[in-house]
C-alpha cells in the first residue's frame, strides 16, 4: 500500500466523525440560521428562508447585545485574573524549599476533576442568601454581620459568576506556565545573580519575558472557552437577576428551548458566537502551529 | 540577609495557605453541606458545622429513595432523577468509557499519520482539527439533534457517544500528534525492512511505545465525558439514558431538592475523576500541556 493510500485509510474514521459531527452540523446551523424555523417547521422538516431576517432580529434585540457586553465583561475578568493568578501560582509552586509548595501543588489540579454543572451547584450553595456557606464562613469569622446577597444582586452577580469559574479553569493555565517555567534554563539565574539583579529584577527581566509565548497561548484559549461559558451560569444564575448574567451561550440557548422556540434566531445567535470563536481560534493556530504552512 | 529570607519565606507559606483555602472552599462546601439535614441548614443559618452529621442524603440516593432515612422521613415526594442515580451513574460511565475508547483509537491512527506522513492534505486535517477544537457545543445543539433524530439516535446511549467522540477527537489528535512526533522513525523504517506492513509497524511498534500518551490522553477524554452536559441533555430526555451531569442540571430549581441532597449528589459524581486526577496527576499535567502547546 502505498504511503498515500495507507494515511487515508488511516484516517477514515476521523473524517467520518468531524463529518457527522462537527463539519455538517455547522454548515447546518448556517443553513437554519437563515431560514424561519419553529417548533412547528422543525417536525414538518419544511423552512421557509428568510435571508438575514434571523440575523437583523438577534442584532436588533437589546437582551443579546447586554449578553455580548456580559460575555466581554465576564471574559475579560475571568482571562485577566487567570494569567496573573497563574503566574503567581506557578512560581509559588516552584518554590522547593518551601514545604507547604508541596501541598499546594499536590492540590492544585484538583479544580479540574470536578464537572462544571456540579462546580455551579457547589458555588450556589456557597453563595446562597440565606443559606450559604460562604456567608456562614464570614459569619463565623465575625466579617459580616448581615448575609451578603452575592449573585442575587444584580450589581455583583455577574462578578460573583467569574469566581467559580476561574476556580474551575485555573488549574489548566497553572500547569501550562509551570511547565513552561521548568523549560528556564538555570544558568540565565545564576548569571543574573552574579551581576546582583534582584528577584524582581530577574522576574522582570528574565522569567516574564521568556513566559510571554505561554502566556499568549493561554490568553487566546482561555478566551476562546469562556466566550461559551454556560454551566456554571445556568445552575447559579440562569441568567439573572433580570438580565444580570445572560452571556451569549445562555442567550442562544434560551431564544432556542425556551417558547417560542425560535431555533433559526437560536441558530443565528449561536453562529455569531462561533464566529467570533473562530476567529480567535485562527490567531491561535497562527500562534502555536506557525511552523504548519498550507 | 538572613531576616528578610525569613519574611520572604512566611509570606510564601502564607501565600500557599490562601491558595489551598481557595482550592479547598468549594470541596469543603459540599463535604459539609452533604452529611447534614435540611433542618440543620435551615435551623441556623450561621454555622458553618451543623450540631449533628447523618448520612441519610447518600442513603436515600444509593438506596433509589427506597430507605428514607430519620431526615427524609416526612418527605413525601423526591424527584425521579435522584432516584435513578444508579442508572445515570452507569449510563455517563458507559459514555466515558466508550468515548475514551474511540478517541483513543481513532485519534491515535490520525495523530500518527499527521506525525509521520507530511502530506498536504494531513497538515489541512491538523489545521482542521485545531479550529475543530474551538467549535462550542451552543451552535451545534440544534443540528447536532436533528442528524441524530434522522439517524434514529435520540434517547440512546450510542447518540451521545457518537456525538462526544466527533466532538472531542480533534482534541485527542491535538494531544497524541507531538508525542508520536517524537518516537524515532528508525525503529519502524527498521521493522518496515524486515516485511512489516506499515499497519503493523504502527500496532505493534508505535503504539506500545506511545503508552504514556494513551493514558494522558485517556484520562483527560475521561474527564471531559464524564463532565459533558449539553450533548447529553439536549440528545436524551429519557431518565433511562440520562447521563449524571443531565441528572445534577435537573434539579436547578427544583423546589423539593435543598442544597443537602444537592450536595450530596454532587459529591457521588465528582469523586470518580477526583480519584481519577489524585491518581493520574502526571499523566494529566503531560497531556493538557501537550495538546496546548505543541504541534
Amino acid at each position: 500500500m502505498s504511503a498515500g493510500s495507507f494515511a487515508f485509510f488511516m484516517n477514515v474514521p476521523t473524517l467520518f466523525f468531524l463529518g457527522l459531527v462537527l463539519a455538517y452540523p455547522v454548515i447546518y446551523a448556517a443553513y437554519l440560521s437563515v431560514h424561519q424555523v419553529g417548533l412547528a417547521q422543525l417536525r414538518r422538516g419544511v423552512f421557509t428562508f428568510n435571508g438575514w431576517d434571523n440575523y437583523s432580529r438577534v442584532l436588533e434585540d437589546p437582551l443579546f447585545w447586554i449578553a455580548i457586553k456580559n460575555t466581554s465583561i465576564f471574559t475579560a475578568i475571568t482571562v485577566g485574573s487567570e494569567v496573573v493568578l497563574a503566574v503567581l501560582i506557578a512560581l509559588l509552586l516552584n518554590q522547593t524549599g518551601i514545604w507547604t509548595s508541596r501541598i499546594t501543588r499536590f492540590l492544585i489540579l484538583l479544580p479540574y476533576a470536578i464537572p462544571p454543572i456540579a462546580n455551579g451547584l457547589i458555588w450556589s450553595f456557597l453563595y446562597s442568601f440565606q443559606f450559604g456557606f460562604l456567608n456562614r464562613i464570614l459569619f463565623s469569622l465575625g466579617l459580616i454581620d448581615d448575609p451578603i446577597n452575592w449573585a442575587g444582586n444584580p450589581d455583583t452577580a455577574l462578578y460573583a459568576v467569574t469566581v467559580p469559574y476561574i476556580w474551575r479553569t485555573l488549574p489548566f493555565a497553572i500547569i501550562l506556565v509551570h511547565a513552561a517555567l521548568q523549560g528556564i534554563p538555570r544558568e540565565l539565574y545564576e548569571a543574573a545573580a552574579v551581576d546582583g539583579a534582584r528577584a524582581w529584577h530577574r522576574f522582570w527581566h528574565i522569567t516574564l519575558p521568556l513566559l510571554r509565548p505561554i502566556i499568549a497561548i493561554i490568553l487566546v484559549l482561555r478566551t476562546a472557552f469562556a466566550f461559551a461559558v454556560f454551566e456554571e451560569i445556568l445552575a447559579i444564575t440562569q441568567g439573572g437577576p433580570g438580565d444580570a448574567t445572560w452571556v451569549a451561550a445562555w442567550y442562544s440557548y434560551k431564544i432556542t428551548f425556551s417558547p417560542p422556540n425560535n431555533f433559526g434566531m437560536g441558530s443565528a445567535s449561536a453562529f455569531i458566537l462561533t464566529l467570533m470563536i473562530g476567529i480567535i481560534a485562527l490567531v491561535y493556530m497562527r500562534m502555536v502551529y506557525r511552523r504548519v504552512t498550507l | 540577609m538572613f531576616a528578610t529570607s525569613r519574611t520572604a519565606k512566611l509570606m510564601l507559606h502564607i501565600a500557599n495557605l490562601m491558595v489551598i483555602a481557595f482550592i479547598l472552599l468549594p470541596l469543603v462546601a459540599v463535604l459539609i453541606g452533604s452529611i447534614q439535614s435540611e433542618k440543620a441548614l435551615q435551623a441556623d443559618t450561621r454555622r458553618v458545622l451543623p450540631l449533628e452529621f447523618t448520612l441519610d442524603n447518600f442513603t436515600v440516593i444509593l438506596t433509589k429513595g427506597e430507605q428514607k432515612g430519620r431526615i427524609f422521613e416526612q418527605v413525601t415526594y423526591l424527584p425521579d432523577n435522584i432516584k435513578n442515580f444508579y442508572t445515570a451513574f452507569l449510563n455517563s460511565a458507559i459514555v466515558a468509557g466508550s468515548v475514551t475508547f474511540l478517541t483513543l483509537l481513532f485519534g491515535s491512527l490520525s495523530a500518527y499519520t499527521i506525525a509521520r506522513q507530511r502530506f498536504r492534505w494531513t497538515l489541512f486535517l491538523l489545521q482542521a482539527n485545531i479550529v475543530a477544537r474551538f467549535v462550542p457545543v451552543i451552535v451545534l445543539m440544534i443540528p447536532l439533534y436533528v442528524v441524530m433524530r434522522s439517524v434514529g439516535q435520540l434517547n440512546s446511549l450510542s447518540g451521545v457517544i457518537i456525538a462526544e467522540t466527533g466532538f472531542l477527537l480533534p482534541y485527542a489528535i491535538l494531544i497524541l500528534a507531538p508525542y508520536f512526533d517524537t518516537i524515532p522513525a528508525e525503529l519502524e523504517e527498521a521493522a518496515r525492512i524486515d516485511g512489516c506492513s506499515r499497519f503493523s509497524a504502527f500496532v505493534h511498534i508505535v503504539l506500545p511505545l506511545a503508552t504514556p500518551a494513551l493514558a494522558a490522553c485517556g484520562v483527560i477524554m475521561f474527564i471531559i465525558s464524564w463532565h459533558e452536559l449539553l450533548i447529553p441533555l439536549i440528545l436524551n430526555a429519557r431518565p433511562n439514558v440520562m447521563t449524571l451531569p443531565v441528572v445534577i442540571a435537573s434539579l436547578v430549581g427544583d423546589v423539593h431538592v435543598f442544597f443537602n441532597l444537592m450536595m450530596a449528589i454532587c459529591l457521588l459524581a465528582l469523586a470518580p475523576t477526583v480519584i481519577l486526577v489524585a491518581l493520574l496527576q502526571k499523566y494529566i499535567v503531560e497531556g493538557l500541556s501537550a495538546g496546548a502547546v505543541k504541534g
